[in-house]
């Protein structure tokens, strides 16, 4: 009797021994992510840590959800003081448990990528982005220079018209200017583009971005050769008709070679203009570097998509502005003593 | 001299008006070949104009121009002149090699180029034959070895003396000089003055607007004194240079210039 007896106290003290264990280990969890959020909105983010790395583990008889939850908070704050290896520990100390823990595998992944060196990260948005921004670069490459062939040749006979003395071709050329000088560039697409198709016609983006791009720039260049004429001394037209030449002829041997240099610095300066206005062809679904850069930061949220982008344009207008100032000094190579 | 034979180039009557002022005043005149006609006269007394309405560089208003016998250059109606189209002038033109003042050579070809141009692209000559009229007319000037620079790096008397060339590569009928010397420093007058004065001795016949008496003293078979827009006086230089002539005006005009 009196051994049943004390195996029925043992029993119960076990019973009341664990019971009251567990419950105690309930009770702690709770006060512990109360003291640790108390902290971590203290700042003291270390204590905070202490705190939660005292929630047990389930091996120690701790509650599964609370330690999973303790030490993933415990890894989002390491990661924000910036201790990589600390924060993926944590995570790692769950996946030991859980290995299918969406939770820690994802962090796990994202602290990965933080770990690496900025430049890598870099390296890796350049492989990303490289290549669609390439393509759309070779389209705006490919629109620049058939503006550039294009709006000279344009520009030549909105001048000639200009200077003409038949009133009607004159007046034409006028009107021509006044209009794609007056209005905005991105209007004159938009109508082109969106606006024709009501009056019967459509046309493909690229066509669309040609006429528009092309008849603007022609107005703009035609008054800067007009300038240039106008600006080659009249004697220059007097000798070549002292010698018999016809007016076209005399345009065209004497005259317009001789504006060639001082061309080049206002041209220069419009082809510059040029290379970033064909960013807005993009409103008229033509894909180039702008529009492709869009898209790519569109999709990644990622800044380095425009920085490539920037850094593109730079590169075309290095370039350009390079070659300008070759072709002047060689336009003005008569004028070197 | 030969008077007898018939005028290289006529002017009848020609009138300038510019805005109102009167240029030229109703100015009759015969160039016979080989003639070397010398005017001269104040600023403003329309020599240099009267000179450019010869080869259509001024749109007369009034008169009649011959050349080598035929009336040219204007159509007319309700009796007053109107230039003719280019088809009509240039040819004339061609025939007629204009020096001006201030050279205008053309500053983006090299001196052959300069040369060349009006065979190859007026007459539209082959290239060769072209180069080879330039380089016997840069001979002629005497600047052969300048033959491959750009007129930037020339002094004046050697911009005019390849303007001269530039001029005889078409073996113009007819010369016009628009005060030749007007704009070289004194050293360089010389050359060009000699340059003239040799093309006068090959029987060239040419019309000079000068304030260089050299030219009408040394050179001019006629000499002609122009002011207001009218001749005022029109004679040989033996002539015009002696005391004997009683003109005011003229006295007081040698006597500015020396």
């Amino acid at each position: 009797m009196k051994r049943i007896c004390s195996r029925v106290l043992t029993a119960l003290l076990f019973l009341w021994i664990t019971a009251a264990s567990l419950l105690a280990a309930q009770v702690d969890s709770e006060e512990l992510f109360r003291q640790a959020n108390e902290l971590q909105g203290g700042g003291d983010l270390a204590a905070a840590v202490q705190v939660l790395g005292r929630v047990p583990s389930p091996s120690a008889g701790g509650d599964e959800e609370d330690f999973v939850r303790s030490r993933m908070q415990i890894a989002r704050i390491k990661f924000s003081m910036g201790e990589f290896d600390q924060a993926e520990g944590a995570a790692q100390e769950v996946l030991r448990l859980f290995p299918a823990n969406s939770e820690a595998l994802n962090f796990v992944a994202s602290v990965k990528t933080e770990k690496k060196p900025r430049y890598v990260t870099f390296l890796d948005d350049c492989r990303r982005f490289l290549p669609h921004l390439f393509k759309g670069a070779g389209m705006t490459l490919l629109l620049m220079v058939c503006i550039m062939a294009i709006s000279p040749l344009g520009g030549l006979l909105i001048a000639l018209g200009r200077i003409s003395h038949f009133p009607p071709l004159s007046a034409c050329c006028w009107f021509i200017i006044w209009l794609f000088r007056g209005t905005p560039l991105l209007l004159q697409l938009f109508f082109i583009y969106y606006g024709l198709p009501s009056l019967g016609i459509t046309l493909r983006p690229f066509t669309a971005a040609i006429i528009g791009l092309g008849l603007n720039y022609s107005a703009y260049l035609g008054e800067i050769i007009r300038g240039a004429i106008l600006s080659i001394d009249h004697g220059q037209m007097e000798a070549a008709k002292a010698l018999g030449m016809t007016y076209g002829q005399a345009m065209r041997r004497i005259i317009i070679p001789q504006t060639y240099k001082r061309l080049m610095p206002p041209v220069a300066n419009e082809f510059i203009a040029l290379i970033k206005d064909t960013a807005l062809v993009s409103t008229i679904a033509m894909v180039e570097l702008m529009r492709a850069a869009d898209q790519m930061f569109n999709t990644y949220f990622n800044v380095t998509a425009l920085i490539l982008a920037a850094v593109i344009y730079l590169a075309f207008t290095t370039l350009f502005t390079f070659i300008f100032e070759k072709i002047e000094y060689r336009a003005g190579i008569y004028e070197h003593r | 001299m030969s008077t007898a034979s018939a005028p290289l180039l006529r002017l009848e009557q020609i009138t300038k008006q510019f805005k109102g002022v009167t240029a030229v005043d109703g100015v009759s005149l015969d160039v016979h070949p080989g003639e070397k006609l010398v005017i001269i006269g104040p600023s403003g007394s329309g020599k240099s104009t009267l000179l450019r309405t010869i080869n259509f560089l001024e749109v007369i208003d009034e008169g009649r121009i011959w050349f080598e016998g035929r009336e040219t250059g204007y159509v007319r109606r309700h009796g007053k002149p109107h230039l003719e189209r280019q088809n009509v002038i240039c040819p004339v033109r061609a025939e007629i090699g204009m020096v001006f003042q201030h050279f205008h050579l053309f500053p983006h070809l090299t001196v052959l180029g300069n040369v060349m141009e009006g065979p190859l692209t007026v007459q539209k000559k082959g290239k060769d034959e072209a180069r080879e009229t330039a380089l016997a007319m840069l001979a002629k000037v005497g600047l052969s070895e300048k033959k491959d620079v750009y007129p930037a790096t020339l002094s004046g008397g050697q911009k005019q003396r390849v303007a001269i060339a530039r001029a005889l590569a078409m073996r113009p009928k007819l010369m016009l000089f628009d005060e030749p010397t007007s704009a070289l420093d004194p050293e360089l007058v010389g050359e060009v003055f000699d340059t003239i004065h040799g093309l006068a001795d090959e029987g060239m016949t040419m019309v000079i607007v000068t304030h260089h008496m050299g030219f009408a003293r040394e050179l001019a078979d006629r000499v002609i004194f122009m002011e207001g827009g009218r001749f005022v006086v029109e004679s040989t230089p033996a002539e015009f240079f002696s005391e004997r002539l009683g003109n005011e005006r003229i006295r007081s005009f040698l006597n500015r210039l020396i």
